[in-house]
């Protein structure tokens, strides 16, 4: 799939801006401060309906303005797309494809792809486990939009299940019972089904990431992927199991909030013991792994959006990032100079200041 | 916290209170209300009073109603033998559109919410168990939203209302998933009434 055209309006420090992109390899260059990933946030918003940055609609919206508008000619599985969204802080916000409302992010995930690497996916490497699910999850959602509504079921079912052991404050009677009966075979539903994907996942992208980290880093030090389940046996028979210490700390103590996956690099654990600069490169490798992945599923390749990804990496690795760039349109963001030697960016993009010079 | 003279401000914060309702669009409306005419601001002012006056919940079936019993309650055409269950009594409008249910209804007032402080002691159902000896009920339909809360909802129901001859049935899927009854049209929700299926431990 690709993004031909973008505009924004009132969006982040875009008054009014027309983008014209490249169908292959496009280089954002500019300042600091001058919108570049303000712009990759814009489409990958039209994908997610919710900013890669976490951020909230009052901060997209530009200062002093009510609401933003993005709006996106693009082209998927043959198919033309106009994407428009609207930006509400505080009210009703909007999408329409192709002048027709959207009514949730799942019909629109299905026919917009986006993959994205920011330089805050170090955190793949060196944070806790939350962002390894995290990456599992957003992958599985690229692969399939029907895999974001299991992740947001299992969300909605943890939260319930965590307000009741609340409510309930370490005391149990026969409601509490059956409703916590009720929840637990939704939970193991949904966990056991989101953790079969996640661990499928893992197996595909173990190959993969060996291969991506090894010719970024000219480094034959093997790569290893472990997922690792938060329960032992069955998760239904692990929350009867849990029951009494759940309600005694009113948490969920087993299930696929504490899924791990462990990533090893050269026999060592990559978390504790691999440089800095391993660690950029494993985090880069793994999300490239999670977009050959997925295009291999798709199809066709998401659009990948590579925040600052040169600032994360030395001259030779750099050059190398752009040697092995996958097929596809991928929108690369710089404040710098490209790698010297044999680069050729199909479109270079010079920004100032929320506009294109 | 307001920063608003008293009444402006209250207006405000009571706006706020309602559903759907963010303080920017109460800010918004409130300002609306500051501008129009006396007239009509006093109609809108009337009309809540007496809905608040006039129209209460039925005594058997907690449908909205303006006496003790509701309209469907009261309809001797009804089949007295089976009870549609479901959240809102908007929802019982959006059944009755379809033309498929002929029996009488129950309204929870509510589905399984723990974020929203609401568990089943919160619900109608205490009272649906009471009907379902007192009336001689043989069927229960249960019509919640297909959203996590209220399959939890139907679930829940599914094990207490264990009943020696009663059948207990959910509406099928084929329903938006995650969506509302209100909005399903009336052939979906139609043609969910006619695949309904047993559940819980009755099969
Ligand atoms: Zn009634």
């Amino acid at each position: 799939m690709r993004v031909r055209r973008l505009w924004l309006t009132d969006f982040r420090n875009y008054r009014d801006a027309d983008i014209t992109l490249g169908g292959g390899f496009t280089v954002v260059v500019g300042p600091n401060g001058c919108g570049k990933t303000s712009l990759l946030e814009a489409i990958g918003y039209l994908a997610r309906l919710e900013s890669f940055r976490g951020a909230t609609l009052d901060t997209m919206v530009r200062h002093g303005a009510g609401s933003s508008v993005i709006r996106a000619e693009a082209e998927s599985r043959n198919r033309e797309l106009l994407i428009e969204a609207e930006l509400v802080p505080g009210g009703r916000s909007r999408c329409q494809l192709n002048r027709q409302p959207v009514r949730n992010g799942k019909e629109l995930a299905s026919l917009m792809q986006v993959s994205v690497f920011t330089p805050d996916d170090v955190l793949l490497v060196k944070g806790g486990p939350v962002h390894r699910r995290r990456f599992l999850d957003e992958t599985l959602g690229t692969m399939h939009s029907r895999n974001l509504a299991l992740r947001h079921d299992l969300e909605r079912v943890l939260r319930q299940r965590n307000a009741l052991l609340k409510q309930a404050g370490g005391r149990t009677n026969a409601e509490v019972e059956a409703t916590l009966d009720v929840w637990d075979g939704r939970l193991a539903e949904v966990g056991e089904e989101l953790a079969a994907l996640r661990s499928q996942l893992v197996g595909r992208l173990q190959p993969v990431v060996g291969d991506v980290y090894g010719s970024l880093a000219e480094s034959r030090a093997a790569t290893g992927l472990t997922y690792r389940r938060g329960w032992a046996g069955d998760l239904l028979g692990a929350l009867k199991g849990s029951r009494c210490e759940d309600l005694r700390r009113t948490v969920t103590t087993v299930g696929p909030q504490r899924d791990e996956l462990d990533l090893v690099l050269g026999d060592l654990p990559a978390r504790t013991h691999a440089s800095q600069g391993e660690q950029r490169t494993l985090a880069l490798s793994l999300r490239l792994a999670g977009h050959q992945v997925a295009t291999e599923t798709l199809g066709f390749a998401p659009v990948l959006l590579l925040d600052d990804v040169l600032s994360e990496l030395d001259e030779r690795r750099s050059r190398r990032l752009v040697g092995v760039l996958p097929e596809g349109q991928s929108i690369m963001t710089t404040a710098g100079a490209l790698p010297e030697g044999d680069v050729h960016p199909e479109l270079v993009l010079s920004l100032e200041a929320g506009r294109v010079r | 916290m307001g920063v608003y003279t008293g009444p402006v401000q209250n207006l405000i914060d009571e706006l706020g209170r309602l559903p759907g309702v963010g303080p920017k669009s109460a800010q918004r409306i409130a300002f609306y209300l500051l501008k129009v005419d006396e007239v009509d601001a006093s109609r809108l002012a009337d009309a809540i009073t007496e809905v608040k006056a006039k129209v209460g919940f039925c005594d058997r079936c907690f449908n909205i109603s303006q006496g003790d019993n509701c309209e469907i309650c009261l309809d001797d055409r009804r089949d007295p033998s089976v009870i549609c269950v479901v959240e809102e009594p908007r929802d019982v409008v959006a059944v009755e559109r379809t033309q498929e249910f002929s029996g009488r209804y129950h309204v929870l007032q509510g589905a399984i919410d723990h974020l929203q402080g609401v568990g089943p002691d919160q619900l109608r159902i205490k009272e649906l168990i009471a009907r379902i000896g007192a009336e001689n009920i043989t069927e229960v339909i249960i019509c919640t939203n297909p959203n996590i809360e209220g399959e939890a909802t139907a679930l829940y129901l599914s094990r207490v209302l264990d009943a020696p001859g009663l059948t207990v049935t959910r509406i099928a899927s084929g329903l938006p998933v995650g969506g509302d009854l209100e909005y399903a049209d009336e052939l979906t929700l139609g043609r969910a009434l006619e695949g309904r299926r047993r559940i819980g431990s009755g099969e």
